[in-house]
């Protein structure tokens, strides 16, 4: 999916199919509702393909799309607030979309199945600043700056922000990942060798 | 599934009221370091202290490193203390192990989300959409959009699919060889040319075809032995007494850089359809207005009142060429009259 501006402009292209997973990613952790994401993810591309000729040349890609996404994201919060109403978390997070790594043994992609799940679910539960945090640094890999510029806020403030978040999820996942994983891969020995 | 959250605007407002700068400068972390920061976070974020030698600021200073270490942004002799102090404080080597197992918990789990097939669906028919309509008025894609409510992105949109999801991505299974005798040569510079001469010949009735047949199995093998390129066109799997609005009316050859290339024509109730498709070493498929899907790069071109659509796939370039006033979505069922998705371009029902 790549777009460019049409003859005699600069060679200046999108190829969205690279960034889909961690916009829709970002659209996730933002809205939990994966309808809206779809939408958000949607917009921000219509909206990116009309402002390319903004984007500075040695701007990064991924930075602006994110900022655009949030920004439309933001919007939406603020038409909303006057009739807040309840998000649900749906039926996206069951790994419905992830192909299967068939080069991995059957339990070891269960296990890695099951602990994506309680990372997502984890992650999920975390107040908004920290799991948008999260994604940011941990999954998309933006820098502080870049983060910081997105999140307009100061720089220090992105790192002090990702250490609690990363503490508030290290708690989280202490022992329900482990435990989940144990679980799950008891039920399938035991279910392996019953038959 | 199925678990609800109470909506947090909230957060949003109080996004930044317990955030405690640690620097107003991120852009070199060692300068963060340096300066360090004051007061430590409520929750456990350690400031960096001032004062060594007090056990307790000590490891709220190296703790502070933990994640520009775990970033790799620890060098010199700030790494060496880092180590240094990790290594001989059980407290600090255990943070940073915990550290560092949740990083590893989280590279496991990427990606956290995978766009949904769908989605990756609306973004592709999005940019076409964008990108059609932002052409100048000489754009084909506008006239024919006008004509057909639809337009082009319907057809881009299913030949998409039709390249990278469908079987019917003319499954390239046979492979020929030259035929001697070429019947008939097309002079032309390049590849589009070329695909427009050939099907303004066809319509002329000047080309005539070296088999009629309405079958894609005799058609191609009927190419068999006369392309240096392997080819198959996709079997039409019609319902007892259905009719295509398109229909396969033969095949010939044409010269393109000396060498047999191979024209598939379709006709239809009031228009014809021709598909030139030649090895992509020697066809070379390029500049008109671009639209990708995935690895699949479309070309359109107008050229002398027709619209031509080029595009590579597994070594073999095609152009399709049609006429200006007929419908592009009537365009899409020479492909797709026969697949399971027909039903999205036929006009009437």
């Amino acid at each position: 999916m790549r777009f460019g501006p049409g003859h005699g402009q600069p060679q200046q292209r999108l190829d969205f199919s690279e960034y889909l997973d961690g916009l829709y990613g970002y659209a996730m952790v933002l809205s939990r509702n994966r309808t809206e994401a779809e939408d958000l993810v949607q917009e921000t591309c219509l909206r990116a393909l009309r402002a390319i000729g903004r984007l500075r040349a040695d701007g990064s890609v991924k930075s602006w799309l994110f900022t655009i996404l949030r920004n439309i994201w933001l919007n939406q919060v603020r038409q909303r607030r006057t009739a807040p109403d309840l998000l649900e978390l749906d039926a996206d997070d069951n790994g419905a979309n992830e192909p299967a790594d068939t080069a991995q043994d059957p339990l070891a992609e269960y296990v890695n199945r099951v602990e994506r799940e309680q990372v997502r679910a984890a992650i999920q539960k975390l107040p908004l600043e920290f799991r948008e945090i999260i994604l940011l640094r941990e999954y998309e890999e933006l820098s502080y700056q870049e983060i910081a510029a997105l999140l307009d806020c100061p720089p220090g403030t992105v790192m002090s922000r990702l250490a609690r978040a990363r503490s508030k999820l290290r708690d989280s996942l202490a022992g329900s990942l482990t435990a989940a994983v144990a679980g799950k891969s008891e039920d399938i020995g035991t279910r392996g060798t019953a038959v | 599934m199925g678990r609800q959250y109470e909506h947090d605007l909230g957060f949003e407002a109080n996004l930044f009221n317990d955030d405690k700068p640690i620097d107003g400068n991120i852009l070199s972390p060692r300068v963060f370091n340096r300066r360090g920061g004051k007061g430590a976070d409520a929750r456990g974020f350690p400031q960096a202290s001032t004062r060594v030698g007090q056990s307790m600021n000590n490891c709220d200073k190296y703790a502070t490193k933990t994640l520009l270490y775990l970033d790799e942004e620890l060098e010199g002799q700030e790494l060496k203390d880092f180590l240094s102090h990790v290594d001989s404080c059980a407290g600090c080597r255990e943070q940073l192990e915990a550290e560092k197992e949740l990083s590893a918990t989280l590279h496991r789990s990427r990606p956290l989300y995978s766009a949904p097939v769908a989605l990756q669906d609306r973004v592709a028919a999005a940019v076409i959409d964008n990108s059609t309509s932002s052409r100048d008025q000489r754009s084909m894609y506008r006239r024919v959009s006008r004509i057909t409510g639809e337009g082009l992105s319907g057809f881009l949109r299913i030949f998409a699919r039709w390249q990278v999801l469908a079987p019917a991505a003319l499954t390239i299974a046979l492979c020929l060889a030259i035929i001697p005798n070429i019947e008939r040569r097309v002079q032309a510079a390049s590849y589009v040319e070329t695909a427009v001469a050939s099907h303004r010949s066809y319509i002329n009735g000047a080309l005539r075809p070296g088999l009629e047949s309405r079958s894609p199995e005799e058609i191609t093998a009927w190419f068999a032995g006369k392309v240096p390129f392997a080819f198959r066109l996709p079997a039409a799997e019609s319902a007892p007494g259905e009719r295509f609005p398109y229909r396969l009316t033969g095949a010939t050859l044409v010269s393109f850089k000396g060498s047999p290339a191979a024209l598939v024509t379709y006709q239809g109730q009031n228009d014809k359809i021709s598909l030139l498709i030649d090895s992509s070493k020697s066809a070379v498929v390029a500049g008109g207005d671009e639209v990708r899907f995935g690895e699949l790069t479309f070309h359109y071109h107008n050229d002398a009142g027709f619209t031509v659509i080029t595009w590579t796939t597994h070594g073999l370039s095609y152009a399709l060429v049609s006429s200006v006033s007929d419908g592009a979505r009537a365009s899409c069922l020479v492909c797709h009259q026969s697949m399971a998705d027909s039903s999205k371009f036929r006009t009437h029902p």
